[in-house]
């Protein structure tokens, strides 16, 4: 028996054990954990509906119709310390109080509008991202275009991180910038990004300005390979024929030809380059014929994914020994061959495959 | 190795940079309080702020909260110890400078650093409380424009910006916002106090209703201004400017207080008084002093043509000639009136109403009412007249000394400063003055006020501070009524006659330009005070009846505060339909090369040519060459010069203004056609 997947619980579920657990350590305050882990439910329902109903889009285009903004906690505090200026300068009958009030909440108003244009007429574009393995962080580009003036202190997360999850950017006038953002796939397959944010206090901090787009692209995710994994299974159709790819691989070999794309670098008879200065291989024909077929069969497992974990393993090594390997799936046949193109269309199968 | 140390700020981390900045700005914040906070307070606050540099130098960590709190303790101790209040302006200004420097020392989270903007927002308002000259206004100014920067920094995350930058990105808020702090300004209803404001314990030159010896060891002096007095004619000399304020007659052994009789409006008869020669004219604008009374120079009588006449503030004079108004007087009021220098007051006053004024508590400074006693027997056949010139002569002939610091005084405070210290200011002399005058049996009183002014200015009006608040006293002769005694002119008479109770000693640029070119600092102080002396009658003078005269000429029939509240209203409804209509507008904006391109697409297409969006101007050029031939040359050379001023290196920010209209003109010359597919 391999390992078993871990039980998989819906985004929505997934603070409940945290906040179990904290209910244990500090039972005084077991009423509160829960008050706030339901907050903590109730906030990200409301924020999957706002989402829902959000178009995806391959770029986005920031105007009034999809900027939000409200004063921060900084923006509350700063109306409280206005009013009590206020207050003392009413009481004091203090003109030089007004005039000092009144300047600071005419920044704080004209700073409105400039946290708000500080996004406006930006466009979000996302690059292709390169397929990951499940578990593993994908990279998110994501281009700011401007057409205007400089811009400072732009920010942007997935959707639902936290405000420490922000990567800064200042975008410069007529320009762009570039924003790297990572998110972990947890499924195999083509996946949805997830919905992102982008968000500035700049200039003053009092008010928050934020949008929030659901890009149109997906990322294709790999198995995540098991880890460890068990060696490779025995050449087919019989177990010398693998022995005899081994040697192939090794000293005896029959001759030399011309280096194809795709060649692994153990096949490079380096000895040979570095006196002719062309690359070359090791010309394993025979060897060719003695592939390894990685068969969803062979693993022994009863679990599909465990079975795709496992074959992403094997194709894994098999491509880093630089074997020639074919991968048979129910309803896939991927005919035998080595190299990286190999690899791709390997993992490309097993992460789109589909049981019938 | 400073040197080096000093130069080598370029290279500090940012976050140095930055606390380096808020510190430096909290610490200009803080400096013009140090005048008027106790010197703990001073030492504290630059000790806090030398270790928090300290150690942002040196990267080191904050402190703990303990001795921080234990800090705080100390600071509430010591503001308790010298106010014997931790409510009131002083002890809470003190409260507030110790508590931002002691938050410097945490800031840890992003939290603290707002809390630390917001206090020293508050810190800076705190500056109007002492002063509200044009000098207290830049000073201000910059300390606002350095909290702005600072926070606009901490709002730019990435990278290190420069500091003009920010500084340029904070004036930039702080000037476009300036439209509205202006309507504000001029149009928010200045509405009285909301509550009673918590008495100051400190003492300080100035009025009050009451007066109380012995209480307070030294007064600062008071620098603000109470009042401005401008002569029509010629001005009297600055000893003869008696401003009269409230009348003490009442004296409980401690403390001195206005009769009964004078705090209410006479109603059966009018004030005793008869004037002599002729009149002076004056404009007088009165700051707020937060007392219901008006302080005109003596002797301002109740009579048409000479009283003073105030819209909106009912002014009555009292028996002892006080004016009265029925409020306190909280904003700048500007009023004409007419004083005559010589007067009777009083000549025919009844008995029992000068019996009062004979009365003494018993028990009180007996060595004074003893010696009284003696001058009394010695001189028993003279009139008050006389006895009056004896207490002043005796004053003169003995080494009594003027001094704004005369120390604490007992419970006997008069046998004290008469026999042993001899050292007080203007109250001292005139309440023991009086003490020593009603023991001989002759009514007196004390009468605060404000002597002197400076010399006038350019606009010619002269100024008196709070630093001219004096005391003196009123004796009965009978013929001749109330006659003033000066008994502070028998000891300092510079007091009286100059400018300037005690010359403050000038400060060391003063000091230092006074004594190369005399001058040119006479001038420089001459512009100055006119800069301020305007700044004070249009900006801060700014009160309710200047906001009501504006709305009149608007045309707004007999304006009260609503109408001010609607115009307000209106006012900012417009601005922000203005800022609303702006990002409407700024949505459309886009960037002038791509605006300019799609013009350049629909004009091809109408001639046409195949242009697509994607399709840099050589392509066009190359499309207009196949498509017009020779024709279209001219429309495909500027489209390859626009193509240069794009790409071509050394390219321009924006396209060249000339280009589009050439560009229109050539494309006008080829034939219309429809644009295959």
């Amino acid at each position: 028996m391999g390992p078993v997947d871990p039980p998989r619980l819906p985004r929505g579920l997934a603070l409940v054990p945290d906040a179990a657990c904290k209910a244990r350590q500090r039972p005084g305050k077991a009423g509160s954990a829960a008050a706030a882990g339901l907050k903590v439910v109730l906030r990200r329902r409301i924020r999957r509906w706002f989402e829902n109903r959000l178009p995806r889009s391959d770029s986005w285009l920031l105007t009034q119709a999809n900027l939000y903004i409200l004063p921060t906690k900084a923006g509350w505090g700063f109306g409280v310390t206005l009013l009590v200026m206020l207050l003392a300068a009413i009481n004091y009958q203090l003109n030089l109080g007004y005039a000092l009030t009144f300047l600071l909440g005419g920044a704080a108003l004209v700073s409105l509008h400039q946290t708000h244009g500080n996004l406006r007429r930006l466009t979000l574009h996302l690059r292709t991202p390169q397929p990951v393995f499940a578990g593993d962080a994908a990279t998110l580009e994501v281009v700011l275009d401007n057409p205007a003036g400089e811009r400072h202190g732009i920010g942007l997360a997935l959707y639902d991180a936290p405000p420490s999850a922000l990567a800064w950017c200042d975008v410069p006038a007529l320009g762009n910038s570039t924003a790297r953002l990572r998110f972990t796939p947890q499924q195999r397959g083509h996946q949805a990004l997830p919905s992102l944010r982008a968000e500035t206090h700049f200039p003053l901090g009092l008010f928050r300005a934020w949008t929030v787009w659901r890009p149109a692209a997906t990322v294709l995710v790999y198995p995540a390979p098991e880890h460890p994994a068990p060696p490779l299974p025995a050449g087919l159709p019989s177990s010398g024929q693998e022995q005899a790819a081994r040697q192939g691989s090794g000293g005896e070999f029959e001759g030399v030809r011309a280096y194809r794309r795709g060649d692994a670098p153990a096949r490079v008879v380096w000895k040979k380059v570095a006196k002719s200065g062309e690359m070359v291989s090791r010309d394993s024909s025979s060897s060719a014929s003695l592939s390894l077929v990685l068969d969803a069969q062979q693993c022994g497992l009863p679990d599909s994914e465990a079975r795709l974990r496992r074959l992403a393993a094997w194709v894994l090594a098999a491509d880093r020994l630089g074997l020639a390997y074919a991968l048979r799936l129910p309803g896939v046949d991927l005919p035998c061959a080595a190299g990286e193109a190999q690899r791709l269309a390997a993992l490309q199968a097993l992460a789109l495959w589909a049981p019938r | 190795m400073t040197a080096r140390k000093l130069t080598a700020w370029r290279q500090w981390p940012r976050d140095t940079r930055d606390t380096l900045l808020l510190l430096a700005v909290i610490g200009w914040t803080v400096l013009p309080h140090l005048g008027h906070l106790p010197a703990w307070c001073g030492a504290l606050t630059a000790g806090v702020l030398g270790w928090r540099v300290v150690l942002t130098l040196h990267g080191a960590a904050l402190p703990g909260r303990w001795p921080l709190l234990a800090l705080m303790l100390v600071a509430l101790g010591l503001t308790w110890w010298n106010e014997r209040s931790l409510l009131g302006r002083e002890a809470g200004v003190t409260m507030l400078v110790v508590l931002v420097a002691l938050k410097t020392l945490e800031l840890r989270a992003r939290r603290d650093t707002l809390v630390v903007f917001f206090l020293g927002f508050f810190l800076v308002l705190t500056h109007c409380l002492y002063s509200q000259s044009l000098l207290t206004a830049l000073a201000m100014g910059v300390s606002t424009w350095g909290l702005l920067t600072a926070l606009v920094l901490s709002n730019m995350p990435v990278g290190r910006p420069p500091l003009a930058r920010a500084a340029g990105l904070a004036a930039r808020s702080a000037l476009l916002g300036l439209p509205v702090m202006a309507a504000l300004f001029v149009l928010f209803p200045r509405i009285g106090p909301l509550w009673g404001l918590p008495q100051d314990s400190a003492g300080r030159t100035g009025l009050s209703g009451s007066l109380r010896l012995g209480g307070v060891a030294s007064v600062a002096n008071d620098d603000s201004i109470a009042l401005r007095i401008r002569f029509e004619g010629e001005a009297p000399p600055a000893e003869a400017l008696y401003f009269r304020g409230p009348v003490l007659s009442r004296f409980d052994g401690v403390e001195w207080q206005p009769s009964f009789r004078s705090l209410s409006r006479p109603t059966r008869r009018a004030v005793d008084l008869q004037l002599v020669g002729s009149p002076l004219r004056y404009e007088m604008l009165v700051e707020p002093i937060r007392l219901p009374i008006l302080p005109l120079l003596e002797a301002t009588p109740a009579r048409p043509g000479s009283a003073p006449e105030l819209a909106e503030w009912p002014l009555w004079q009292g028996l002892d000639l006080l004016w009265h108004t029925d409020r306190l007087v909280n904003e700048r009021l500007r009023l004409r009136a007419q004083a005559w220098p010589r007067w009777v007051l009083g000549a025919d006053a009844d008995e029992a109403e000068l019996y009062a004024q004979t009365l003494l508590p018993p028990g009180y400074n007996p060595r004074t009412l003893a010696w009284a006693q003696q001058v009394r027997q010695r001189l028993a056949m003279a009139d008050a007249r006389t006895l009056a010139a004896a207490v002043l002569a005796h004053v003169r002939q003995n080494d009594y000394v003027y001094t704004l610091q005369p120390g604490l005084y007992g419970r006997d405070a008069i046998d004290e400063f008469w026999f042993d210290r001899r050292q007080g200011f203007c109250e001292h002399y005139a309440a023991a003055f009086v003490i020593v005058m009603r023991a001989m049996g002759v009514p007196a009183r004390l009468v605060t006020g404000y002597q002197g002014a400076e010399p006038a200015d350019a606009d010619g009006f002269r100024t008196v501070r709070q630093s001219h608040a004096h005391a003196w006293a009123e004796y009965w002769q009978a013929g001749d009524g109330w006659l003033r005694a000066d008994p502070t002119a028998a000891v300092a008479p510079e007091r009286v006659r100059s400018s300037r109770p005690l010359p403050v000693a000038p400060g060391l640029v003063g000091g230092a330009l006074r004594s190369m070119s005399p001058a040119l600092a006479d001038q420089l102080r001459r512009t100055w005070e006119l800069l301020d002396s305007r700044w004070s009658q249009w900006v801060m003078g700014y009160s309710r009846s200047q906001q009501f005269n504006l709305l009149e000429r608007l045309g707004v029939q007999q304006p009260d505060w609503t109408d001010l509240l609607r115009v307000l209203v209106g006012v900012l409804s417009l601005a922000a339909a203005g800022g609303a209509l702006w990002a409407w507008w700024d949505r459309r904006r886009t960037d002038p090369w791509q605006r300019l391109h799609s013009k350049l697409c629909a004009l091809l297409q109408q001639r046409g040519v195949a242009a697509l969006p994607h399709h840099p101007p050589r392509t066009l050029a190359a499309l207009v060459r196949a498509a017009h031939g020779p024709a279209g040359e001219p429309l495909a050379l500027a489209l390859d010069a626009l193509d240069r001023q794009r790409y071509a290196p050394g390219s321009q920010r924006l396209p060249k203004r000339s280009w589009w209209p050439e560009a229109k003109r050539h494309g006008a010359a080829l034939p219309a056609g429809k644009a295959p597919g």
